[in-house]
């Protein structure tokens, strides 16, 4: 639940960070970056435990 | 003072308990916590001098109240060194409290999110301006507690209202001093927007000198590149987003796991990984001249341009755990031994295929102009993994009913509805990008297309969102779970997810979500959400390709 809880306070942030459109950093992918690298954290402590 | 907080005082400045079993404390004088205090604060705020600035007077009050608090430590410090040193020592007995610097992430979140709102009105400023003051206060707290702070102020007297004088003072000869050059020094640019842009200007120069023997470098308009090709890096595109996203993130997952950690010294990968995240800007900079150079100016203005940013944040930020980890002098976990695992990752079976899509999405989308050419790369990737995982599919119910191709036909009907409600979308890049491909290619990139559409994507996806989300958020043990034995709460946010992945479509995708688990909870089946998913797939990869709707992918 510790992994839930980080992705989803950083997806809302993110989310919130990148509503307007920037260089640096694609709104319209955050979505998908974001699940990106929470599901590949929870693949990463699935195979610790 | 909480008992337990008494318990950890008697260990002395710096000493650190640290292991699973016991709660990590740290304990340390005044001046120690005072260069904590500003080292979060810059590391915090720095990256954010844009959006301090944003309403009128906010970076003013900064600039007094840093100032007046410089001068008064520096008069308590003189004055009345009695109270000074008592409060170092009385703040030994104290440990830093981790909850009330959670409370100030939290607090700092939600002052970055009021400030991207477009909105002027009262109530916004007012939240803004409150969320800012609290996000510093509740920092102030965790490292001094209220009641100390208090009573070392009266007892330093009328310290306080000269240290506010002579700030204001201070400030005031600031910003109506001018330079040799006639500027006013704004601490503000001068301390962190342009030192920043200029640092990663030279970073992207010195990457680019080996490459390009034509380099044109203009640092008073910050372009760069080569007669051919050329580049500006403004301000806002020289890593504060990335480093501000990095900040959260390993602020965060330290706090979450701050069990697994050696504290103080943890604190270092903060600052670490925003470096790390910075360079990676200059990099992706220096590659998007390269490839501009290259002769694939729309590749590199384009896709690599929106991606690449997101690709090096993941990178890093993954970095960041699996390196840490392995880290002894950071981490109290036991070093991971090369033991011969017996278990299955289950997660990675149910995961990985959907993660694979992500990933060679976003190398596909980095690599194009417009057109997604490399789009089979996702069907590749996905088919991959799943064969990868075969044997751990066995086990999985893949029968379907009727039912299932009735929720697929109402999903369908239901996005389109929804879609026409929406009104126009903007065209889509894939009927000019086919137009392109002779015969043979574009067979082939519609081949790819559906086949990910129908079979990779909906297996995926349903495996992803809702064998492995609904379930794992109502147990840890999700895998003995029965699907049956749900939560309204884990098929609202699995359907979230499911929708936010779609993007400007996410109302549209949320409903799907719901009905695609209604699908799969109905008899736990796994099969019966696939074949819902494809059977709307399905259809509206006919209505792409019967009816010219290239929108609907």
């Amino acid at each position: 639940m510790k992994l839930l809880g980080i992705t989803l306070l950083f997806l809302g942030v993110s989310g919130a960070a990148m509503a307007t459109a920037v260089p640096e950093i694609d709104p319209s992918s955050a979505g998908s970056a974001v699940a990106l690298l929470a599901g590949a954290l929870l693949v990463i402590r699935a195979r610790r435990k | 003072m909480a008992a337990s907080e008494q318990q950890c005082g008697s260990a002395p400045i710096g000493t650190l308990v640290s292991g699973p079993a016991s709660k990590a404390s740290v304990s340390s004088g005044l001046w120690v916590r005072v260069v904590w205090f500003a080292l979060l604060l810059a590391a915090e705020w720095a990256p954010l001098t844009n959006l301090v600035h944003k309403y009128w007077g906010a970076g003013s009050l900064l600039e007094i109240a840093t100032a007046s608090g410089s001068f008064f430590l520096a008069l308590a410090y003189i004055r009345s060194r009695e109270s000074f040193d008592r409060l170092s020592n009385e703040l030994r007995s104290f440990p830093i409290r981790w909850s009330l610097l959670g409370l100030h992430l939290v607090a700092l979140a939600a002052f970055l999110g009021l400030s991207v709102l477009h909105s002027s009105g009262f109530v916004v400023v007012a939240l803004w301006y409150g969320t800012g003051v609290l996000a510093i206060g509740l920092a102030g707290c965790a490292l001094v507690p209220p009641r100390l702070a208090y009573g070392f102020v009266r007892e330093t007297g009328y310290a306080w209202l000269y240290a506010l004088a002579a700030g204001l003072v201070a400030w005031r000869v600031l910003i109506t001093t001018r330079l040799w050059n006639g500027a006013v020094w704004n601490p503000a640019i001068d301390l962190s927007w342009k030192p920043a842009t200029d640092l990663t200007f030279s970073l992207v120069q010195a990457l680019l000198r080996p490459f390009l023997a034509q380099l044109i470098a203009n640092r008073s308009t910050m372009t760069i590149g080569t007669p051919k090709f050329t580049v500006t890096i403004l301000p806002w595109c020289a890593g504060f987003e990335g480093t501000a996203l990095m900040l959260i993130f390993s602020t965060a997952w330290l706090l979450y796991f701050r069990q697994e950690f050696r504290f103080p010294r943890a604190l270092l990968l903060i600052p670490a990984g925003m470096l790390v995240i910075w360079v990676s800007n200059a990099v992706r900079i220096a590659s998007l001249v390269l490839i501009g150079v290259a002769g694939a100016p729309a590749v590199a203005a384009g896709g690599f341009h929106s991606q690449a940013g997101w690709i090096a944040f993941n990178c890093v930020a993954l970095g960041f755990v699996i390196l840490t980890r392995r880290m002894p002098w950071f981490s109290t976990m036991p070093r991971e031994e090369k033991k011969e695992r017996t278990g299955q990752n289950l997660t990675a079976a149910y995961l990985v295929p959907f993660l694979a899509i992500l990933t060679a999405a976003m190398i596909s989308r980095a690599a194009s102009g417009g057109f997604e050419w490399l789009y089979l790369l996702r069907f590749i990737a996905a088919a991959g993994a799943l064969w990868f995982f075969r044997a751990q599919y066995r086990n999985l119910d893949w029968r379907f009913g009727g039912f299932s191709l009735l929720a697929g036909c109402v999903v369908f009907a239901l996005w389109l509805g929804l879609d026409k409600l929406a009104g126009p979308h903007p065209s889509s890049a894939i009927a000019a990008g086919l137009a392109s491909l002779n015969a043979p290619q574009r067979a082939a990139w519609l081949g790819f297309r559906i086949a990910a559409a129908v079979i990779t994507v909906p297996i995926a996806e349903e495996l992803a969102f809702r064998g492995f989300l609904i379930r794992r958020i109502s147990s840890a043990d999700f895998d003995s779970l029965d699907p049956r034995h749900y939560t309204y709460f884990a098929v609202f946010v699995s359907s979230l997810a499911f929708g936010v992945l779609h993007g400007e479509r996410w109302l549209a995708g949320t409903l799907a979500g719901v009905i695609y688990a209604i699908a799969f909870l109905r008899r736990g089946r796994i099969g019966d959400a696939v074949i819902a998913h494809a059977v709307t797939n399905a259809l509206l990869a006919a209505c792409v390709l019967f009816a010219g709707r290239w929108d609907l992918w």
